[in-house]
C-alpha cells in the first residue's frame, strides 16, 4: 500500500475513525495499530507477514531471555541468536542470489567449474528497515540501555508501526517503544505540524520526485550519452532520490504526528552540508546513527588508534552501501563515501578548527556536492559497465538537442524545493512555514495540494527505498 | 488506561483546514471561469508521443506551408519516408502528414481539408500510404479519434472525471502547463527525441517525418486483407481531394521474412482494389511489397536505413507519375 495511492487514503481515513473509537483503551489502540500495520504490510503480499511476525516474536523473546539472564556469557548467547537469526533472514532474502551469482562469476573467471543456483526470491519490502529496528532493540536490551518490553502487542506495534514500517526512519526502541506504553495527547499544533509534513512530503514525492523520474530514465536507460546529459541526469537523480526518500520520511512523521506519536527526523537539509561528514549527519540520519552506534562502535570505533578508526569508518560505510541493495554498485557507493569520510577525517584533523570563512564554506560545499552527486551516479547506474561509460562520457561535452527542455523541467521541479529548503536553512527551522501568517500558510498549503492533485492521477510510482 | 486524548475542539480543525480549502476552491472557480470566458489559450495537450504527433500534424495541416506534395497515412507513412529526402529527390516541396495507425481515413481527410483551406491551390499531389495492418482495421481507436477531433475543434478532451478535472486543473494542464513545460517522452522516444517540444521541432525540421526509435521483434498476424469499412471511408477521403490534385496510393512494405507466401500477388490485388475504391489517379504498384528484414525497426515500420531506401524508390516512382502529362 503506497502512501501516494487512493487505497491508502481510504485506509488511513478508516483507521482515523477506529483510532478515535479506541481513545479510551490503550491496549485496544495498540491492537488496532498492529492489525492496521499488518493489513498495510500484507497489502503487498500476505506471505511477507510471516516473516515480520517471526522476526518480531523472536526479538521479543530474545529480549526477555537477555533480561532473565545475569550471566554475561548467556546474555551474549541470546543476543547472538537474535543477530544471527535477523541477519540470516535478511541475508537469505536479500543477498542469497547476489552472493551466489557473484561467486559463480568469480569461479568462471578463474576457470574453475562451479555449480550455482539462484532461488529468485522475492525481496520483502522494507525488510532491511524493520530488521535493523528490531535488532537495535535486542542490542540495546543487551547493553542495558533500555528496559525489556514485557508486552508482546506493544512490541509488535513498535516493529510494525505502519507510518514508518517500509522505509523508515529506523526508530530506536528507547524513543518509540515507550510511546506505545503511555497515554498520548494530540493537540492543535501537532495536527498543524502533521498536516504540513504530510503535504510537504507528498509534494516532494508526487510532484518533484515522480516528475524527475522520466528525466533520469531518459539518460540512465540510454546506451549513449554525453557529459552534459550525464551531469544533468545525475543532478536530477540526486534530487529525485532525496525528494522520494525524505518525502516518505516527512509523510511518515506527519502521519505519526496526527496520531500523537513522535518519529525521529531522518533528513536535515543534507544538500546544505559543507563537508561529507556533515552530509552524513544530515542524510538518512536514522541509518547513519544506527551504523555508528551498532556497527562502527562495535568494530572498535576510534578507540584503537587512528589507523583502525579509518578502517572501521570505511568498513561501516562499505556495509552501509551493501545494506541498500544486493548489487556491487551499492558496495562501490558505500566505498566511495567511506573513502570520502576517511579523507575528510584525515584532513580535518590537520586543519584548524576555527570557524570556516565564507569562501572555504562555499568551496567545501562544492566539493561535498561533487562527491555526493558522483556517488549518485554509482548508486543509480545499473552496471559497472555503465558506470565506466558514463564516467568517460563526462569528458564529452557535446550538447544534446533536448538540453533546453531538460533544463526547463529540472529547474521547474527543483526550484520549489531549493526555495523552501533555503528558507528552512536560513531560519534554522524545518517547520518555518508554520510561522507564516494564517492566510499565507493557507495559500502555500493550497498550492501544494493543487500541485499534488494535478500530478496524482498518473500510475503511482513506488518509493525508491522500498526496494531496500 | 486511556489511550490518547484529543486536546483540541472541532473548531480548531476547521480553522486549520478551511482557509486552505477556500484557496483551493477559489483557484478552481477562477480556472473554470477563465475557461468559460475563453481567457485561456486553446487546449494543446502534448502529454505523450501519440498526442504530440497528432497535435503537430493538425497544426501543420492548418498553417501556411510550401508543400506541393502531401504524404498522408498511418504511422508507416510517418516513419517509412523521409519527406526532406523526397523533397530533394523529386525537386518539389513535400510535407509528411502521416499520423498514427489509430486514426482512420476520415481523420486523414480532415487534415487534407485543413491543408487545402490554409494553402489554397497549392497542393499538386497527395500520396496516401497505409500499412497492410491498417487496411484490415475495421474501426479507428476511439480515444485517439476523440483526441484528434477535440483538438481540431479547440475543445478540451476530458478522459476522466476526477478531482483534477472538477478543480479545473485539467484546463491548467492542457491549456497552460503543456505550452510552458515540455513533457518528457517515455521509453525509446524519450531517449531519441527527448521532450514533446523537441519531437515537434524534429518533425518540423524533417517536414513531418520521423524515425522509429524503438526496434522490436516482428510480431502480429500476417494475414492481410481489406476491411469492408475501408470502401466507404476511401470514397469519403477522395471527396476531400480538391479537383486537379492527383491522388496516388501505395501500401507500405512488410519484412520479407514476415510476409505470407504469395504476398506480392496479394499486395497487388489489395492495392488495385483499394485504388479503385479511392478513385485514385494511380496505384503505385511498382513499389516493393516487401523489403529485407534488416531494413525494419518492427513489423510496421522501417528503420532509418529502410526509410532512406523506400524514399528513393518512391521518389523514382513519383517523379515518373508527376511528370506524366495530364
Amino acid at each position: 500500500m503506497l502512501f501516494n495511492s487512493g487505497v491508502f487514503l481510504k485506509f488511513f481515513a478508516g483507521f482515523l475513525l477506529l483510532y478515535w473509537l479506541v481513545r479510551n483503551n490503550l491496549r485496544a489502540r495498540n491492537i488496532l495499530i498492529v492489525a492496521a500495520s499488518y493489513l498495510f504490510y500484507g497489502w503487498w503480499d500476505y506471505r511477507f507477514l510471516g516473516l515480520i511476525l517471526l522476526s518480531s516474536v523472536l526479538d521479543y523473546f530474545v529480549g526477555l531471555g537477555i533480561a532473565r539472564q545475569t550471566d554475561t556469557r548467556r546474555r551474549k548467547l541470546w543476543l547472538t541468536l537474535s543477530i544471527v537469526a535477523n541477519l540470516g533472514i535478511l541475508g537469505f532474502f536479500k543477498y542469497f542470489d547476489f552472493f551466489s551469482t557473484s561467486l559463480a562469476v568469480l569461479f568462471q573467471k578463474l576457470d574453475i567449474p562451479f555449480q550455482t543456483s539462484t532461488l529468485r526470491i522475492i525481496l520483502p519490502v522494507g525488510i532491511s528497515f524493520y530488521t535493523f529496528q528490531a535488532m537495535s532493540y535486542t542490542i540495546d536490551v543487551y547493553r542495558g540501555a533500555i528496559p525489556v518490553c514485557r508486552n508482546l502487542v506493544n512490541f509488535l506495534a513498535f516493529v510494525s508501526f505502519f507510518p514508518q514500517l517500509v522505509a523508515g526512519p529506523i526508530e530506536r526502541a528507547s524513543h518509540l517503544l515507550p510511546q506505545f506504553e503511555r497515554t498520548l495527547s494530540i493537540n492543535r499544533s501537532m495536527l498543524e505540524e502533521g498536516i504540513w509534513l504530510i503535504a510537504w512530503g507528498m509534494f516532494k514525492k508526487v510532484v518533484i520526485a515522480d516528475n524527475l523520474d522520466p528525466l533520469v530514465n531518459m539518460v540512465y536507460q540510454s546506451d549513449t550519452c554525453s557529459g552534459p546529459a550525464v551531469a544533468l541526469a545525475t543532478i536530477a537523480f540526486g534530487f529525485q532520490i532525496y525528494c522520494d526518500f525524505s518525502g516518505y520520511s516527512d509523510i511518515a512523521r506527519g502521519l505519526a504526528r496526527v496520531l500523537g506519536f513522535d518519529i525521529m527526523v531522518n533528513f536535515n537539509l543534507p544538500y546544505f552540508a559543507s563537508n561529507i561528514r556533515e552530509f552524513w549527519q544530515r542524510w538518512h540520519i536514522s541509518l547513519s546513527t544506527w551504523l555508528r552506534d551498532y556497527l562502527y562502535i562495535s568494530l572498535g570505533g576510534n578507540r584503537r588508534g587512528a589507523a583502525r578508526a579509518y578502517v572501521n569508518l570505511f568498513m561501516t560505510m562499505l556495509l552501509g552501501g551493501l545494506w541498500h541493495g544486493a548489487a556491487w554498485n551499492f558496495v562501490l557507493w558505500g566505498a566511495w563515501h567511506g573513502a570520502g569520510l576517511v579523507i575528510h577525517r584525515a584532513v580535518a584533523g590537520r586543519t584548524s578548527r576555527e570557524r570556516a570563512s565564507g569562501i572555504r564554506t562555499v568551496a567545501g560545499w562544492l566539493i561535498t556536492m561533487l562527491v555526493v552527486f558522483y556517488g549518485w551516479l554509482l548508486f543509480r547506474a545499473p552496471s559497472f559497465e555503465q558506470i565506466v561509460n558514463m564516467t568517460r562520457a563526462l569528458a564529452d561535452w557535446s550538447i544534446p538537442a533536448w538540453l533546453a527542455s531538460y533544463l526547463t523541467n529540472l529547474t521547474v521541479f527543483i526550484a520549489p524545493l531549493v526555495i523552501v529548503e533555503a528558507w528552512q536553512f536560513r531560519s534554522r527551522n524545518r517547520l518555518v512555514a508554520l510561522s507564516l501568517p494564517a492566510w499565507a500558510k493557507a495559500l502555500l498549503q493550497a498550492i501544494l495540494l493543487l500541485a499534488i492533485i494535478l500530478y496524482w492521477e498518473r500510475t503511482a510510482l513506488p518509493f525508491i527505498y522500498f526496494q531496500f | 488506561m486511556r489511550s490518547h486524548s484529543y486536546d483540541f475542539v472541532p473548531g480548531d480543525l476547521a480553522r486549520l483546514l478551511a482557509p486552505t480549502l477556500v484557496f483551493v476552491a477559489l483557484a478552481a472557480g477562477l480556472l473554470h471561469a477563465a475557461t468559460r470566458l475563453n481567457l485561456l489559450p486553446r487546449p494543446r495537450p502534448t502529454l505523450d508521443v501519440d498526442r504530440t504527433i497528432v497535435i503537430h500534424k493538425t497544426e501543420a495541416s492548418g498553417s501556411r506551408q510550401d508543400a506541393e506534395v502531401l504524404l498522408m497515412g498511418d504511422s508507416s507513412c510517418l516513419m517509412d519516408l523521409s519527406a526532406l529526402k523526397l523533397t530533394t529527390e523529386i525537386g518539389r516541396p513535400v510535407l509528411n502528414l502521416g499520423t498514427l495507425s489509430y486514426l482512420d481515413l476520415n481523420a486523414h481527410g480532415t487534415l487534407l481539408r485543413r491543408f487545402v483551406a490554409a494553402n489554397p491551390n497549392q497542393p499538386k499531389a497527395v500520396v496516401l500510404l497505409l500499412h497492410p495492418e491498417a487496411l484490415r482495421r475495421p474501426a479507428p481507436e476511439q480515444y485517439h479519434t476523440a483526441v484528434f477531433e477535440h483538438f481540431v475543434a479547440g475543445a478540451d478532451h476530458a478522459t476522466k472525471r476526477n478531482l483534477a478535472h472538477w478543480l479545473g486543473l485539467e484546463f491548467f494542464r492542457t491549456r497552460l502547463l503543456c505550452r510552458a513545460l515540455p513533457t518528457p517522452l517515455g521509453g525509446a522516444y524519450g531517449r531519441r527525441y527527448g521532450f514533446s517540444s523537441d519531437l515537434q521541432s524534429y518533425l518540423t525540421r524533417h517536414r513531418g517525418s520521423a524515425v522509429d526509435p524503438d526496434p522490436k521483434a516482428f510480431q502480429g498476424n500476417p494475414e492481410y486483407r481489406l476491411a469492408p469499412q475501408l470502401e466507404s471511408k476511401s470514397r469519403a477521403f477522395k471527396a476531400a481531394v480538391p479537383t486537379g490534385v492527383k491522388l496516388f496510393v501505395a501500401i507500405t512494405p512488410v519484412p520479407a521474412g514476415f510476409a505470407p507466401p504469395n504476398y506480392a500477388q496479394q499486395h497487388r490485388q489489395m492495392l488495385e482494389q483499394w485504388s479503385q475504391w479511392l478513385g485514385a489517379d494511380a496505384a503505385l504498384v511498382d513499389l516493393p511489397p516487401t523489403l529485407p528484414d534488416e531494413l525494419f525497426a518492427k513489423t510496421t515500420h522501417l528503420n532509418e536505413a529502410g526509410a532512406a531506401e523506400f524514399t528513393t524508390l518512391l521518389a523514382r516512382r513519383l517523379s515518373a507519375v508527376l511528370s506524366r502529362p495530364e
